[in-house]
């Protein structure tokens, strides 16, 4: 098998435990609950056949091992209960919602990646009046919390400038089709990618700069001056290309960050994907709800994980060997 | 004698390189370490400087905008929103020492058994570790928060104990390198315990890192109180920044000082403790 194949597989036998980690901790969660567990599979609703039947479903009479068993299968098929209060199985709702959130998180990701490189590479270079106050609005998009940035562009964009709707992802009531559709929704999305981006767009700058600056330190650079190149070119040619190898990895990791940002974006702009169906779920005490968009949350985290360092070994082949 | 003047002109040169570096250094560090100081003060002087009880409801007519009775307006219920913006930030630092602490206790404790004994225990530890830093962090601490209830201490120790990972690989690292180092080997050879060594020899010598990571992560450990507050899972009972902020949501059309002000104190101090942090990091990693 070639290194890569088998870096590949390594990594993918890797990640299978993590999903079940995940489905452990839910499992001694629910259960080291105060009261009965029956409450968190439930939801707070629930009329006396329902939790009959869910009591025998997850067997919660048996010993804990077995429901254990139960539990576990059960997730494997994908199967996460049901939500009373919806009136639907958790897993469709949450597949359903998935599509919006993905929306939202890629272009929120990609605005803070075209931005953000740009801006590492001013603050690794400039240390004039420009840099410094780069500087400081990087730290200053790194200390805002998204649900109050939100919140603030909301109220000035939308509700006092009218520029942009204030929630939702499409005008129903327009009826929209083909390019209207479209446009219509690049409208709902501006602001809450906007808002998304943001944070990521200071914190992708901020590790630019640093592995941009790290990388301008090595022996190579030396030598590439020496050869007598132009500045330019060893910045964006040499520097740049092995500094970015970093911000793939850094960029991956952000997934996590960014799918926390999503869910805090969704709720202040009603945006229809998995974060605002959290925060219903949330108001609502719909456990099995709250309890599916972790599980599932934690797979996209460790899926993507996984993608990204597939992609670094393969951009980087020194990685393969380790 | 050119030579010589031209280098003390580099000499010069170097000097004022280095003193402008080190005042840039600095001035994020004075500059986090007073909004700090500050914010702390505030927090301590809170009964001193606020005019009416946190909490307390209909202070004044609903929904006020800003005004000299009210410099921030009131909330929906007649809350002043001054005095609980003040005594939030109370909460706010309390939620941030405490939770890291919590953090810096596990991760320490893992983190220096794996790192001193390494072997099979260290190798278990550490992909323990492993797994707890791919599984998202909010995530986990907002499902302990929602099933466990809405309690500060649950929030708090949410945040704590999965906040230690991080900490359990800096200082695993840092052991790995001081236990090589003479003095770790003649503590050995004295006679001295495994414990002595491990919290009393080496110890003292690893923190440094933690240094910066607890500033930056105590700013982490406020945020998440407040998304997680922001969400609806604080304590009702307590003025927090994000449960003011998940308030102010319906009126955000009507009552924009709802929102703008819990979340302006919510930046200050993340900005403050990033600041802070940052100085710190550019700080000891040059001196």
């Amino acid at each position: 098998m070639s290194p890569l194949l088998s870096f590949i597989a390594k990594r993918v036998l890797q990640a299978i435990p993590l999903i079940f980690v995940t489905i452990i901790i839910t499992f001694i969660l629910v259960h080291a609950a105060p009261g009965d567990p029956t409450y968190i599979l439930t939801g707070e609703i629930g009329d006396e056949e329902f939790v009959k039947m869910l009591r025998a479903k997850f067997g919660l009479d048996r010993p804990l091992h077995e429901q254990f068993v139960i539990y576990l299968w059960n997730v494997l098929r994908g199967d996460l209960g049901y939500s009373y209060i919806k009136g639907a199985s958790v897993s469709k709702l949450i597949l359903e919602r998935i599509p919006a959130t993905m929306i939202l998180v890629i272009t929120g990701m990609t605005l803070a990646v075209i931005i953000g490189i740009p801006i590492g590479i001013i603050l690794a270079i400039r240390r004039d009046v420009i840099g410094t106050l780069l500087s400081f609005l990087s730290l200053l998009g790194v200390s805002t919390p998204y649900f109050w940035l939100g919140q603030m562009l909301l109220i000035i964009f939308a509700l006092i400038l009218g520029l942009f709707p204030v929630g939702g992802m499409i005008d129903v009531k327009a009826g929209h089709q083909g390019l209207d559709y479209f446009l219509d929704l690049l409208h709902h999305l501006t602001l809450p990618a906007v808002t998304l981006a943001i944070f990521n767009i200071a914190y992708i700058a901020r590790i630019t700069r640093a592995s941009l600056i790290e990388a301008l330190n090595q022996n190579y650079i030396v030598t590439a001056r020496a050869k007598g190149l132009s500045e330019r070119t060893v910045l964006l040619k040499h520097a740049l290309r092995n500094a970015l190898l970093p911000v793939t990895t850094y960029t991956g990791l952000t997934i996590g960050v960014l799918l926390v940002g999503a869910i805090l974006t969704e709720t202040i702009y009603s945006w229809p994907g998995m974060g605002l169906l959290l925060y219903e779920a949330l108001r609502l005490r719909d456990y099995p709800v709250v309890l599916g968009v972790f599980i599932y949350g934690s797979i996209i985290v460790i899926v993507a994980n996984l993608i990204v360092d597939i992609l670094y070994a393969i951009l980087d082949p020194r990685i393969r060997i380790r | 004698m050119i030579d010589k003047q031209i280098l003390i002109k580099a000499g010069h040169l170097g000097a004022l390189l280095i003193s402008r570096w080190r005042a840039r250094a600095n001035t994020k560090m004075i500059s986090g370490l007073t909004i700090i100081s500050l914010i702390i003060v505030l927090a301590i002087i809170a009964p001193l400087i606020t005019w009416y009880p946190p909490l307390k409801t209909l202070i004044g007519k609903p929904l006020t905008p800003p005004c000299l009775k009210h410099p921030f307006g009131t909330d929906d219920l007649g809350r002043d929103i001054y005095s609980n913006v003040i005594y939030g930030a109370r909460i706010s630092l309390f939620v941030g020492a405490t939770s890291v602490a919590i953090s810096l206790v596990i991760g320490i404790l893992v983190g220096a058994v794996a790192g001193y004994y390494g072997g099979l225990i260290g190798d278990l530890l550490m992909r323990i570790t492993d797994m707890f830093l791919v599984i998202p962090r909010f995530l986990l601490a907002l499902i302990i928060a929602a099933i466990f209830g809405q309690s500060i201490f649950n929030i708090i120790l949410a945040i704590g104990i999965t906040g230690w990972p991080a900490v359990a690989r800096l200082i695993r690292a840092e052991y790995l390198s001081i236990k090589e180092r003479p003095y770790v080997e003649a503590a050995k050879a004295i006679g001295l315990k495994d414990r002595q060594i491990i919290f009393g020899e080496i110890l003292p010598n690893a923190i440094t890192p933690l240094i910066p990571y607890s500033v930056l992560e105590t700013g982490t450990a406020i945020l998440i109180e407040a998304s997680l507050s922001f969400l609806g899972l604080g304590d009702p009972n307590v003025p927090s920044w994000g449960l003011m902020l998940n308030n102010a949501r319906q009126y955000l059309r009507i009552a924009w000082w709802m929102a703008f002000f819990p979340g302006l104190a919510l930046s200050l101090v993340v900005l403050g403790l990033n600041l802070l942090g940052d100085g710190l990091t550019e700080y000891l990693s040059h001196t």
